[in-house]
């Protein structure tokens, strides 16, 4: 084993690496993020909306059940070009999703529909006093939610939402396959040139499980933060 | 979306459906053999066969499925105790390959849901049985393993959903499963909608047949009046 081939430039693969790495972190980031919002929206529609909440609830559910992969496929060939085809309908040209975009969007919905379920959950364990209080005190609904409901939601949503954060990572190399060059097919160039394969892949093996164990520690930091108040780890 | 293409290519989706439910027992049968042992070795008294137990678990479920996959596909070849022993003629095609990154994968989360149900049955319960005169095998066998399958199945059967959903990975290395099958239909027909949708609802329907499956199940072993 050479450690030369992880070498900066032309000489090595570490720079081509490094910046697949960037793209799957950047792409983990987002779509997580992404994943957060929409489903904390589908989870408050779902409710207190009665047609719309029912309708995302199925929605939701199908999500979950489809392989990832699908769904990365379908939006990358499907939704892609409708976004191409709206754009010149509008009079815009060269309008249109990009791997890297297709991929957020697609794991965002996927991460999304999982997150709804946590959400719900974690709204339902706020005692509903907390609520009312707020809005006894004059505050609007809107504002009792935004200030009061989900601030408190969020302990209890941790523990899924670190969860999913960790899933959210391990779904990030399917991308791959919408040809965006990202840290495992980076790796894949590299092998692919040198023969040296174990290593690379190797390699991707190291950096993700450093990535997961870096997460664990996070979840648990945030966690005794989240109940610094009450002096103990968890609800 | 043209419904054309599914009668014209229904043949390689059913070819996909058959080998994506193959690898999907394959996986469910080693996944199970791989994580009993170390679900026990998890919980042991001894602290060595815990900690290996607890990185096993750490490795196996940290690593994307995908790395995996590659790591074993690609990289097999260059390690000299598979190239040149009777493994080669294994790990040569892309199904052992999938089944065993697959099998490791799933072993990584599977053990953590065995080893939880096994916690999970009270120790009176244990004390009980011991008190009744019965051996350490037969405590095991007769207390803790159907008080701990009523209380992992439903876990179980969720595992079982990630494992089906997993295997749609193994068409990334040239394997025609369904996932591989819908792909192919697209790329000879351009037509998205149909296959996709036809691949969509051929897992729907695997995962609606599993869960319905562990219900049974989870019904046949309720304690009355529980």
């Amino acid at each position: 084993m050479t450690w030369s081939l992880f070498a900066w430039g032309d000489a090595g693969w570490g720079d081509e690496l490094v910046r697949g790495l960037a793209v799957t972190l950047a792409l983990a980031v987002l779509s997580f993020l992404g994943g957060v919002i929409l489903g904390t929206l589908a989870g408050l529609a779902e409710m207190r909306l009665r047609y719309v909440g029912r309708v995302l609830s199925v929605y939701a559910a199908i999500m979950r059940a489809l392989p990832e992969l699908l769904v990365i496929l379908t939006v990358f060939y499907g939704i892609g070009p409708l976004v191409r085809l709206g754009g010149q309908a509008i009079g815009i040209d060269g309008l249109g999703l990009s791997p890297f975009w297709a991929g957020t969007l697609a794991i965002s919905l996927v991460i999304g529909s999982y997150v709804s379920e946590v959400a719900k959950g974690a709204i339902a364990a706020v005692p509903r006093g907390m609520g009312e209080a707020a809005f006894a005190l004059g505050l609007p609904q809107r504002r009792v939610t935004r200030l009061i409901v989900l601030p408190l939601a969020l302990r209890h949503a941790w523990p899924g939402l670190t969860n999913l954060w960790m899933v959210t990572i391990k779904v990030t190399p399917l991308v791959s396959a919408i040809q965006l060059e990202d840290f495992i097919r980076a790796a894949g160039t590299a092998g692919q040139n040198t023969k040296h394969y174990f290593l690379f892949f190797g390699a991707v093996m190291v950096v993700y499980l450093a990535l997961s164990g870096a997460s664990m520690i996070a979840q648990s930091r945030g966690e005794q933060r989240l109940f610094r108040h009450i002096g103990r780890p968890s609800p | 979306m043209r419904w054309e293409t599914l009668v014209e290519h229904w043949p390689l989706l059913a070819e996909g459906a058959v080998n994506t439910l193959w690898l999907t027992a394959a996986t469910v049968l080693v996944g199970f053999v791989i994580a009993f042992p170390v679900a026990l070795a998890r919980n042991a008294r001894n602290r060595l066969p815990r900690s290996l137990a607890a990185g096993f678990v750490f490795v196996f479920r940290g690593a994307p499925l995908l790395a995996l996959l590659f790591l074993i596909y690609y990289g097999a070849p260059e390690i000299p105790l598979i190239r040149e022993t009777w493994a080669w003629t294994l790990f040569r095609d892309p199904i052992p390959c999938a089944a065993a990154a697959l099998s490791l994968n799933s072993a990584g989360y599977l053990t953590e849901v065995i080893a939880g149900a096994l916690r999970s049955v009270p120790h009176g319960e244990v004390e009980a049985g011991k008190s009744l005169g019965l051996t350490r095998l037969q405590v095991f066998r007769f207390v803790k393993l159907p008080n701990a399958v009523r209380a992992g199945i439903r876990n179980y059967g969720n595992e079982l959903v990630f494992i089906l959903k997993g295997t749609s990975v193994a068409s990334l290395v040239t394997i025609m499963d369904v996932m591989s099958a819908a792909n192919q239909i697209y790329f000879n027909t351009f037509d998205l909608w149909a296959p996709m949708l036809a691949a969509a609802c051929l897992y729907l329907a695997f995962i609606g047949a599993i869960t319905v499956t562990i219900r049974a199940v989870e019904r046949r072993l309720r304690v009355p009046g529980h």
